[in-house]
């Protein structure tokens, strides 16, 4: 146990050490993940709510967590890493790193914002001025990528896929409905569906 | 062993030798397509830099809120799917949500990153044990950039864990508690 937490230790120290954009996009990504097991407990483990309504209301706050993580991940670090790509290449860079470089002999037209670039590993006689300007852009990608995907993106994709679900269901019970020769509902009353909704946990913002 | 095999030989076909080049290709127009960017002015430097070094979890789960606030309310209020009321009900859960997950969330982070410090010091004399319990074994330096970063990251992980409890503890009934206050407020504003 001991040994599990000093390696756990180690593993934080060398991943997230020199890498605070990282850290910012692994961490949001494990708060969404937590706020999304506290909530699927929330249900599961609520004794008010029938076996019924939770087999309704388990998988929809499992997809819901799912639009949070995925599009909090996949537009956080896309940021992210487009950020240090520019960085890293060149593209985006200080005078001084700039300079550095051109007074190395380089050619400024074959070496900014060529992939094959990485001024960290090319130029290791300026890593703290590079690693000092590449965390600062990095934490700032990172944070306007995850204002982007938590305070907008989240919100309408959630809010598209509620309202299909809404159609779905009124659908599925005007279905039932008009099939005279089904006694008992296949799926749940409009009644039942809008009661489940209103008791609904609240998922959307409630982010740790 | 097989798989990786295959895997091998497959990434030497000429079919992903292509497609290789093609994406290649791709990433390296979109690259040539935005403008360079060289920034000289010291001022503005000096705060990047600064952002890099001081700007952890806690300070983005503040600017998360802040900008929420500005813009979710929005969202709900345009949202025409539902009827006034409904909507009106979720414009006040919505900043309700926002200001206890907010607070919760910031002051949580903040208090378990000054903890972590605390308990983060280099094992020494008149050093007590405790005080290098989150210590990272090796490390001999305490005033880099890259333990500063490791005492964030660590802190952040912890008050994840801690907030899976806060958040039925305090964020729930906070919210249930500021909606109710809101759209009682609302319900006053439209009487009058």
């Amino acid at each position: 146990m001991a040994n599990l937490f000093s390696n756990f230790k180690s593993v934080m120290y060398k991943n997230y050490g020199e890498n605070p954009g990282k850290m910012l996009v692994h961490t949001g990504v494990l708060g969404w993940i937590l706020s999304a097991m506290a909530q699927v407990s929330a249900v599961v483990f609520n004794d008010k709510i029938s076996k019924e309504q939770k087999s309704f209301l388990i998988p929809q706050e499992m997809a819901d967590a799912a639009i949070n993580i995925i599009s909090f991940y996949v537009v956080t670090s896309s940021f992210k890493n487009l950020a240090s790509k520019l960085v890293s290449t060149g593209k985006l860079s200080t005078s001084k790193i700039r300079n550095y470089i051109k007074a190395k002999g380089v050619n400024p037209a074959d070496y900014f914002g060529k992939l094959d670039s990485n001024i960290e590993k090319d130029f290791p006689e300026i890593k703290g001025d590079y690693k000092a300007f590449k965390n600062g852009v990095d934490v700032v990608a990172s944070t306007i990528g995850s204002i982007l995907s938590c305070n907008i993106i989240t919100p309408i994709l959630r809010n598209e896929y509620a309202a299909k679900r809404q159609k779905e269901a009124i659908a599925k019970m005007h279905a039932t409905e008009q099939k005279n020769e089904i006694k008992q509902p296949q799926s749940i009353s409009m009644d039942s569906y809008i009661k489940l909704a209103s008791i609904k946990y609240p998922s959307g913002s409630l982010k740790i | 062993m097989v798989l990786y095999g295959i895997n091998f030989s497959m990434s030497k076909t000429p079919f992903c030798s292509r497609l290789r080049a093609s994406m290649r290709s791709i990433k390296q127009k979109g690259l040539n397509i935005l403008p360079n960017a060289e920034f000289s002015n010291e001022k503005f430097l000096y705060h990047l830099k600064d952002i890099g070094k001081n700007f952890s979890s806690d300070k983005q789960r503040l600017a998360l809120g802040v900008t929420a606030l500005a813009t979710q309310p929005i969202i709900d209020a345009k949202n025409k799917r539902v009827d006034e009321k409904t909507r009106k009900v979720s414009v006040a859960r919505t900043i309700a949500k926002i200001i206890a997950g907010t607070l919760t969330g910031f002051f949580i982070r903040y208090g378990c990153i000054k903890a972590i410090k605390a308990f983060s010091q280099i094992p020494g004399k008149g050093v007590p044990k405790y005080k290098s319990i989150f210590t990272p074994k090796g490390v001999t330096d305490n005033t880099t950039d890259a333990f500063d970063q490791y005492r964030n990251a660590m802190g952040t992980v912890v008050a994840l864990g801690v907030m899976v409890f806060t958040n039925f503890l305090i964020d729930a009934p906070l919210t249930k508690f500021l909606t109710n206050t809101f759209v009682k407020h609302q319900e006053m504003e439209d009487k009058k």
